[in-house]
């Protein structure tokens, strides 16, 4: 049941698209294929503040590592299989090397850390003239991103990138899905839950929180691989501390730790501007941070584990089969 | 060399000695009881065993092996297990991840088995839900499993902690009052269920505080004041023993 529930859904997402194509609605395939990309970045954020509980304010540091990598890669012409590799391995690489020294700090210190290093990363985005063109952005007059290419095929339609990001979501719903009911991820939750107890159940706590630290940055660089290629342009101005809260907002208000609330939260933070121009007018569109915030504290107060909180699977608690069975337990306050 | 030997451990924190040359050995096989007013020092000398506090002075031995100063998780890994005076479970896992969660240090993932399940993943993904299926029958907690840590009555957290650190396979279990806040015939069942790990070849330093639960199941008591050892004997010569008996109660102003 849940199964073609599923499959159903997929099915939608492949169909329908394809025929809103030709309408008036065709903008909708855009709209869909950027709350893709945040699905993306609130997936791999998720697994930092959702699975492991630690407050990361400054992720987009990492989308903007894989787009700038991407982009400068692409301008020399380098296959885009190619880029999304090295932009994957930019952002990871830097993730772990900043996750280190950061990682031995707690709660509201390292959200200050990662804070700082996203400006710091924005800053040097804009700064950085002779890599990054500044502030005006990537490429230069002269030079192009090409649209991605993949065996032979090139995307180049919005329709093209929807299908392609649609594919890395479900890769990554896959991904995370796997981990929550792993060895692994039963850590990484049972450091959220308590870091000393889990370092004296024999977790390595530090070791974990890297791995966990480095993935999400796979998503993040990704992520920002491909948006480099649809838009064909990257400034810095797509990177601020607003965009690292928003996904941070996305997390929370999904439902931290909760896959299907993620992708929720996600969709939410995309949509909810569109929603508000069409229905109040252009003047309201950035009234969105209010909202937010709005929501945000609505949030806390009512519905502290958002919209759809994660629930830990339940399993299979036949009574053991006799030649598991002990011989004797060893404890019996049932036959006394 | 014996099983497990602290020697001569000293922990000092801002000038206050909360552990001051303290020698402690554990026989193998043996229920150490370990005892004292509050504030003698019996919970930080079990954050020093674990790895949680590095020893300012000392050296700790575990099967001829130097433990002091290393992680805390290679400490477990090692097969020294803890419970706590405050419990920590993992609150929002069931009863049964809880108890997984135990395992880690027991198996090994990797990436690609866990994403592509992997017939190996699976038939380790397997073993762990059986033992700790027989872990939390063993502790008769199995029809609670699926149960949220937070949502359990306390005398059952208690039994869930000992299940979750019995699953690391430790050789030496370390219990910080597991009877605190139980009544009597908690505690007695809980005595029990002690009495019979013991049994199955793991030795057990037990910190508590109701002298009955102490006398009834201790091979030997170790009793710090201050955080020095006063004495170490059998439950019997302990209760007779002047010093602790003065640790305990204070010196008649006419002596």
């Amino acid at each position: 049941m849940k199964k073609g529930a599923w499959f159903g859904g997929v099915a939608l997402l492949l169909v329908v698209p394809y025929f809103l194509q030709t309408t008036s609605f065709a903008f909708v395939i855009r709209l869909f294929g950027i709350a893709g990309l945040y699905m993306l970045l609130a997936l791999g954020l998720n697994l930092v503040i959702g699975f492991v509980g630690l407050l990361d304010l400054g992720f987009m540091a990492f989308y903007a590592i894989g787009a700038y990598t991407a982009a400068i890669l692409a301008i020399h012409h380098v296959p885009f299989v190619l880029c999304v590799l090295a932009a994957i391995l930019a952002s990871t690489a830097i993730r772990v090397i900043i996750g280190f020294p950061a990682l031995r700090l707690r709660g509201d210190y390292l959200a200050i850390v990662t804070l700082g290093f996203g400006e710091v990363v924005r800053l040097i985005l804009s700064n950085w003239d002779g890599l990054t063109n500044g502030p005006k952005g990537l490429p230069r007059v002269g030079e192009t991103i090409p649209p991605a290419s993949l065996f032979g095929f090139t995307f180049s339609t919005n329709l093209h990138y929807y299908y392609l990001i649609l594919v890395c979501v479900l890769g990554a719903i896959w991904i995370c899905e796997r981990l929550n009911h792993s060895r692994v991820g039963r850590a990484w939750v049972a450091i959220r839950e308590d870091e000393i107890a889990a370092e004296l159940m024999g977790v390595e706590v530090t070791k974990q929180k890297v791995v966990a630290f480095a993935l999400s940055a796979v998503f993040a660089g990704l992520a920002g691989a491909i948006f480099a290629h649809w838009e064909g342009f990257v400034t810095p101005e797509s990177f601020t501390f607003w965009e690292s809260v928003l996904l941070v907002c996305a997390v929370v208000l999904g439902g931290m730790g909760s896959i299907t609330g993620v992708i929720l939260g996600a969709l939410c933070i995309v949509m909810a501007p569109e929603i508000l121009r069409s229905a109040l007018g252009s003047s309201f569109a950035n009234a969105r941070y209010l909202l937010f915030g709005l929501s945000l504290i609505l949030m806390a107060i009512y519905r502290p584990q958002g919209i759809w909180p994660s629930r830990r699977r339940t399993l299979e608690l036949r009574p053991l089969e006799p030649e598991d069975a002990p011989q004797e337990t060893l404890y019996d306050a049932e036959q006394k | 060399m014996g099983f497990l030997e602290a020697l001569s451990i000293s922990k000092v924190f801002g000038g206050v000695a909360a552990l001051d040359h303290v020698d402690l050995s554990i026989k193998e096989g043996e229920i150490l009881g370990l005892i004292g007013p509050n504030g003698a020092g019996k919970t930080t000398f079990f954050n020093v065993l674990t790895g949680l506090y590095k020893p300012d002075k000392g050296e700790i031995l575990f099967c001829d092996q130097r433990i002091d100063g290393l992680a805390p998780h290679e400490i477990s890994s090692l097969g020294i297990a803890r419970t706590f005076q405050n419990i920590r479970l993992f609150t929002h896992m069931t009863a049964m991840e809880n108890v997984m969660v135990g395992r880690h240090c027991r198996t090994q993932s990797e990436f690609f088995r866990t994403i592509f399940i992997t017939p190996s993943f699976r038939a380790q993904e397997q073993a762990i839900q059986k033992s700790a299926r027989e872990l939390l029958h063993d502790v008769g907690l199995l029809d609670r499993g699926n149960a949220l840590a937070k949502n359990l009555p306390y005398g059952e957290q208690r039994r869930l902690e000992i299940a979750r650190a019995l699953a690391l396979e430790p050789k030496l279990l370390l219990l910080d009052e597991p009877t605190a806040g139980m009544n009597p015939s908690e505690s007695e069942d809980l005595m029990r269920l002690i009495e019979r790990i013991q049994k199955r070849g793991i030795s057990i330093l037990l910190i508590e505080h109701q002298m009955r639960v102490v006398m009834n199941l201790c091979h030997r008591v170790i009793v710090l004041d201050y955080g020095a050892k006063i004495a170490d004997a059998t439950p019997a010569e302990v209760q007779k023993n002047p010093a602790v008996i003065e640790a305990y109660l204070g010196t008649s102003a006419h002596a």
